[in-house]
């Protein structure tokens, strides 16, 4: 059974102008160890369709489907059984670490606490683990940073400690949203290959966010690309960025500056702009911007079909087909 | 002679009673119809080095000759004519632009600034630069809320151009925007420059976007320039062990699966950088040397020069076992 289940994940926000719908029916699931990629352009809704499953949605946030998580549904649950599940069973780290880290406790204050209001530890106990978890994410000198304020901290330092917090409970799943995004290049490096030997070791599961093809590439098992508010299309990493089948990943990786020289003159920008919740386009909702649109793809959206082993396609036309 | 030409420049804070030094001795050329990458890790002097350029910070040390007259810090009065004609563009244009006045009239102040023409002479004239980044004339009478991150950055681009400028400095002007958007605003700014002859200062983290764009690079650490060169082959064979580092930590979205290198440890505290080669602490190569002298900036040919005793043509033996490639 896989850890976790989604199902026709919908979400609809109540603005001040009417219902809008951030998140169309969305299925996938994800396997224990598994870095589960999520990647499209901001509002294409892939931040919204996590916070959903930890029940993290602003005001006037409706949902309907299922999040099957350990037999019940994260979506339906309440009160104890939710707080027991959230920042327990399922931690999250975001792009700025400056957001969970609490400014004026120190770092070893905030990782105790957290250790102690869900496992019951001793303050001794929950310091001593504290120091262990600043030690598995590879802070130098774990001791001494138990009593250093975040400010004190880099940025990739800060974005550690934010991952030991995470971990503090040991999670069986960490949702990262864009983790690595603030950071530079270098520093970067060091926190894909951090969580890359987590998931090793303890098989912690990943649903990794980003807008960064080159970071799913490094890093993510299953990728799946978010255009407003669906999933147009999913595979396994390797053969999803080397043979894209639909033509907004293509678009995506073409207008990707490539780090080694491949002679092009200039990127590909993809033509207009990724359309808001409010104005989605009706059929498929990248067919103003797609070079490959017949008529089918103004009318009706491209239902989400198997084109291969794990691999899914939601597109009428499908121009980057293999010839079988 | 280059339009801009940076000498030896310094650049220095005071952070509770010490000296910070974030740049120190940087030399760079900007020239017409080119643009030049600056590149670094956060913290180390990209931005000072930006400011001191456009007059935003006093220099503590060195100069800067702009179209052959040295430059003068901005002060509380109007800046000298032919000095407005060196422009800069922040990284999150919605805190540069005032979100309570239009588009339009922000990008009139330019205008209005060089005593351009009547209103009526002022308009058409937005409407040209609007039109020149690539938005409608529309635009010019909305806010800047009504727009996107990236029209946002092209609005920005467009005030800047209004100021008919020959240089202007972009301080990381791609790093908030998304892919597709981001290729947009870069392929903008190669055709304006090559357009109108301007001289590009484009300064970011991101290294694969400055590889695309960029005719020349500069690599900065911790306050110097530690490598410079035309773009393509200061990429293909990088000449010192950070500008190495930093290609090497690039993820490739190529579907490989290969986890990126990462440089060990952090960009040390520059109110106490390390002794001789600043980068020395932190590089798989360093010998000897390396922590009692600093290397000078050796040129290796035509345009490029590394500072790294590895390069020294004096000392040849070094080349064989630590071969940088």
């Amino acid at each position: 059974m896989s850890l976790l289940e989604v199902e026709e994940l919908r979400v609809r926000i109540r603005g001040e102008r009417g219902e809008v719908t951030i998140v169309d029916g969305v299925d996938y699931t994800v396997e224990e160890g598994q870095v589960f990629g999520v990647a499209g352009e901001s509002g294409s809704g892939k931040t919204i369709s996590v916070l959903a499953l930890l029940q993290l949605l602003p005001r006037g946030a409706s949902t309907s489907g299922r999040a099957i998580y350990g037999g019940r549904d994260l979506l339906r649950l309440s009160g104890r059984a939710l707080r027991r599940v959230r920042g327990r069973e399922l931690a999250m780290v975001f792009q700025d670490p400056l957001t969970s880290l609490h400014p004026m406790l120190t770092i070893g204050r905030q990782l105790s606490e957290h250790v102690r209001v869900h496992e019951g530890a001793s303050k001794r106990a929950a310091l001593a683990r504290a120091a262990e978890l600043l030690a598995e994410v590879r802070i130098p000198d774990p001791e001494r940073a138990l009593h250093a304020f975040p400010h004190q901290f880099s940025g990739g330092m800060r974005q550690r400690v934010a991952i030991a917090g995470a971990l503090a409970t040991r999670p069986k799943l960490l949702i990262a949203d864009e983790p690595t995004t603030a950071l530079d290049v270098t520093v970067q490096a060091g926190i894909l290959r951090l969580l890359d030997r987590l998931r090793r070791e303890s098989g912690l599961a990943v649903i990794l966010i980003t807008h960064d093809l080159g970071v799913m590439s490094s890093i993510a098992d299953h990728v799946s690309i978010f255009y407003a508010g669906r999933i147009v299309e999913s595979g396994p990493t390797k053969e999803l960025l080397s043979t894209p089948r639909h033509p907004y990943t293509r678009a995506l990786l073409d207008a990707l500056p490539h780090p080694v020289d491949d002679g092009r003159a200039d990127l590909l920008a993809i033509p207009g702009l990724p359309p808001s919740p409010r104005s989605r386009p009706a059929g498929c909702a990248f067919h103003p911007r797609c070079a490959y649109a017949i008529d089918a793809s103004r009318v009706q959206a491209p239902p989400l079909v198997t084109v291969g082993a794990a691999r899914l396609l939601a597109c009428h036309v499908d121009p980057f087909a293999s010839p079988s | 002679m280059s339009l801009v030409e940076v000498r030896e420049l310094g650049v220095v804070y005071r952070r509770q009673g010490v000296d910070v030094h974030a740049v120190v001795g940087a030399s760079l050329a900007l020239e017409r119809g080119r643009i030049t990458g600056l590149v670094g890790e956060s913290g180390c002097g990209k931005s000072s080095l930006a400011r001191a350029i456009v007059g935003l910070v006093e220099p503590a040390a060195g100069e800067i000759v702009f179209d052959g007259k040295p430059l003068s810090p901005l002060r509380r009065g109007a800046r000298p004519r032919h000095e407005t004609r060196l422009q800069l563009v922040f990284q999150n244009p919605y805190s540069s632009l005032n979100p309570r006045r239009t588009v339009g009239s922000q990008i009139a102040d330019g205008l209005r600034l060089r005593g351009e023409g009547e209103r009526t002479d002022r308009r058409t004239r937005v409407g040209e630069l609007l039109d020149q980044v690539g938005l409608s004339g529309g635009a010019a009478g909305r806010f800047p809320h009504q727009f996107s991150g990236g029209q946002r950055q092209r609005i920005a681009i467009a005030r800047a151009l209004a100021a008919d400028p020959s240089v202007i400095v972009l301080d990381e002007p791609l790093s908030s925007l998304d892919a597709s958007t981001q290729a947009q605003i870069a392929n903008l700014l190669v055709g304006l420059t090559r357009d109108l002859e301007l001289a590009l200062l484009l300064i970011s983290h991101d290294l694969a976007i400055v590889r695309h764009i960029a005719d020349e690079v500069s690599v900065m650490y911790l306050g110097t320039i530690v490598e410079e060169g035309p773009t393509r082959e200061l990429w293909s064979s990088p000449q010192h062990p950070y500008t190495e580092a930093l290609i090497a930590a690039i993820p490739a979205a190529d579907g490989s699966g290969t986890l990126p290198e990462a440089l060990p440890g952090e960009v040390p505290d520059p109110a106490s950088p390390p002794s001789g080669c600043r980068f020395h602490p932190r590089c798989p190569h360093a010998f000897a040397r390396c922590p009692g002298e600093v290397p000078p900036l050796y040129a290796l040919g035509p345009d490029r020069a590394a500072a790294c005793f590895l390069r020294d043509p004096a000392s040849t033996q070094t080349h064989e076992h630590e071969g940088v490639t």
